[in-house]
């Protein structure tokens, strides 16, 4: 399936401003004005002057949180990939619990993981992704872990439902497609939304969860999952043929 | 930088449902034209005055070809010894839609109850069960080429390409072409094993033109899984052996086939 860009001038303005330039922008003013998030909960808060509002913004991280303080600078509510994203790989914020007092990165880790089943695949996905300069977002709207973007929402539609599945048996959570009827299932819905299926299987390795530092060992197999259809197959093929 | 534009809403998207699309195509049961039928109701095939003529074999599990009446013989059966065989799903295809009489070694007609009944047999005797009966009927009525896995249509040019593919491994029998003149017969069965996940048959594309001579590389392979999905393990064992050529995984649900593939893909980077 093609990107579905939004819009004749999508894919140019995309090509002018790419992603990586947009993240690399933010890094530097959130490196410059020393930015710390405050962890809470399932959430970690980060306030932003007007230009990283902007930046986050166009790199499509976090959500403003909308509140009634009359200041110039935003609050932007990031979620728990989000976050560590920005901490451990882009190394660009600091996170405070509730003491202020920063956490290091092996110590949110440890957070997360408790906090959330199946956050180390979760998360190596997220990274994954983002690394390669796709733009990341929330997939639960579509039953998938992540959706994945070509560039920003508002000039490309989601390319990719993806569903991040351990290759390891026994690891938690996740347990999705172990069923025919949960392809059954998936597929439908990817397919009325115009979205295919990438499922990335997340191998350990062998590695342990203990720590944040053995994910650069785990090794991510990306296999998008299709329907095919032999009546419209054979259409095409005479088309072909025809030519 | 905010780019809103309402008209982009999925349904005014022209294109967007267009068939390379891949994975919408289902939507087409809305209809569930299997209810439809009021009893008494079911459709015929046209009887068939050209009717091609084969003896059932029982301890090859094959039908031997007596007559050959039509065109379908070009992409059916596979040629021995200047004699052509076809397996219990050809024999049954071409039986339900009247284009063969099937005969017992003694002459006596085999009716297709007779056949059935072998598909039924436990083990999957003959290398076919049902399901892949059901399977092998879908794509044969689409016009699709179907010969069953790693069984060569003829054995004209296969010792050279044996040879050739001795560096896939051992372990592939994609490539146990079988050299020996009835050795067809133990490729055929050892490729079955109950409930594994394994190739099935590989299918070419409609082609007018196509030879059992020079048939090419089949435009997939079709695999049958356990009970299961396929496992990312599963999958990679069979592409180990597949080579270049796409795999494909069938699951039948109630008479109703689906095919769905697991491509192995590496998503750009982008700027």
């Amino acid at each position: 399936m093609a990107p579905r860009w939004k819009g004749k001038t999508a894919e140019a303005k995309a090509l002018a401003e790419p992603m990586s330039v947009i993240v690399s922008k933010l890094q530097t003013s959130l490196i410059e004005s020393n930015a710390q998030g405050l962890l809470s909960g399932s959430a970690v808060l980060l306030e932003a002057l007007p230009e990283q509002t902007e930046l986050l913004y166009r790199a499509c991280i976090g959500r403003p949180v909308i509140t009634a303080e009359k200041k110039n600078k935003q609050w932007h509510q990031l979620s728990f990939e989000e976050a560590l994203y920005l901490c451990s790989v882009l190394k660009c914020i600091k996170v405070a619990g509730e003491n202020e007092c920063a956490k290091s990165d092996e110590e949110m880790w440890h957070y997360m993981v408790a906090k959330r089943v199946g956050f180390p695949v979760l998360f190596k996905a997220y990274s994954h992704l983002r690394r390669k300069n796709w733009v990341v977002r929330a997939g639960s709207q579509y039953g998938a872990d992540y959706v994945a973007y070509r560039y920003h929402p508002a000039f490309v539609h989601s390319e990719y439902a993806v569903l991040a599945l351990p290759d390891e048996d026994g690891d938690d959570g996740n347990a999705r497609l172990k069923v025919w009827s949960d392809y059954h299932c998936t597929l439908r819905l990817c397919g009325s939304v115009a979205k295919t299926l990438l499922v990335l299987h997340i191998s350990r390795n062998g590695e342990d969860v203990v720590s944040l530092s053995s994910l650069e060992h785990y090794s991510v197999e990306e296999r998008i999952v299709t329907r095919w259809n032999p009546e419209v197959s054979r259409e095409n093929q005479t088309m072909i043929m025809k030519k | 930088m905010m780019e809103t534009d309402a008209s982009h809403s999925f349904s005014s998207d022209d294109g967007v449902y267009d068939c390379d699309s891949g994975s919408e195509g289902f939507v087409e049961d809305l209809v569930d034209d299997e209810l439809c039928f009021a009893s008494g109701d079911i459709p015929k095939l046209q009887f068939r005055k050209e009717r091609s003529k084969v003896r059932w074999i029982e301890e090859l599990g094959m039908a031997e070809v007596l007559e050959k009446k039509g065109k379908m013989w070009i992409t059916t059966g596979i040629s021995r010894n200047g004699k052509t065989y076809c397996s219990i799903e050809e024999t049954l295809y071409l039986a339900e839609i009247g284009a063969l009489d099937v005969l017992n070694v003694d002459d006596t007609p085999l009716p297709l109850s007779d056949l059935y009944a072998k598909l039924a047999e436990d083990r999957e005797k003959y290398g076919c069960s049902w399901e892949s009966f059901e399977v092998y009927r879908c794509l044969k009525s689409l016009g699709y080429i179907v010969g069953r896995h790693g069984v060569a249509w003829s054995m004209k040019n296969v010792k050279n390409k044996t040879n050739a593919d001795d560096s896939v491994g051992e372990s592939c029998s994609i490539t146990d072409k079988g050299n020996v003149d009835d050795k067809f017969i133990t490729d055929m069965f050892g490729n079955m094993y109950l409930g594994e996940t394994k190739p099935i048959f590989d299918v070419f594309p409609p082609n007018s033109k196509f030879r059992k001579s020079s048939s090419g590389d089949p435009s997939f392979m079709l695999c049958r899984a356990s009970v299961h999905p396929p496992s990312r393990q599963e999958i990679e064992d069979i592409e180990t052996c597949s080579g270049q050529i796409p795999l494909k995984f069938y699951v039948v649900e109630h008479g109703r086939v689906s095919f769905l593939s697991f491509t192995k893909v590496d998503l750009p980077v982008l700027p």
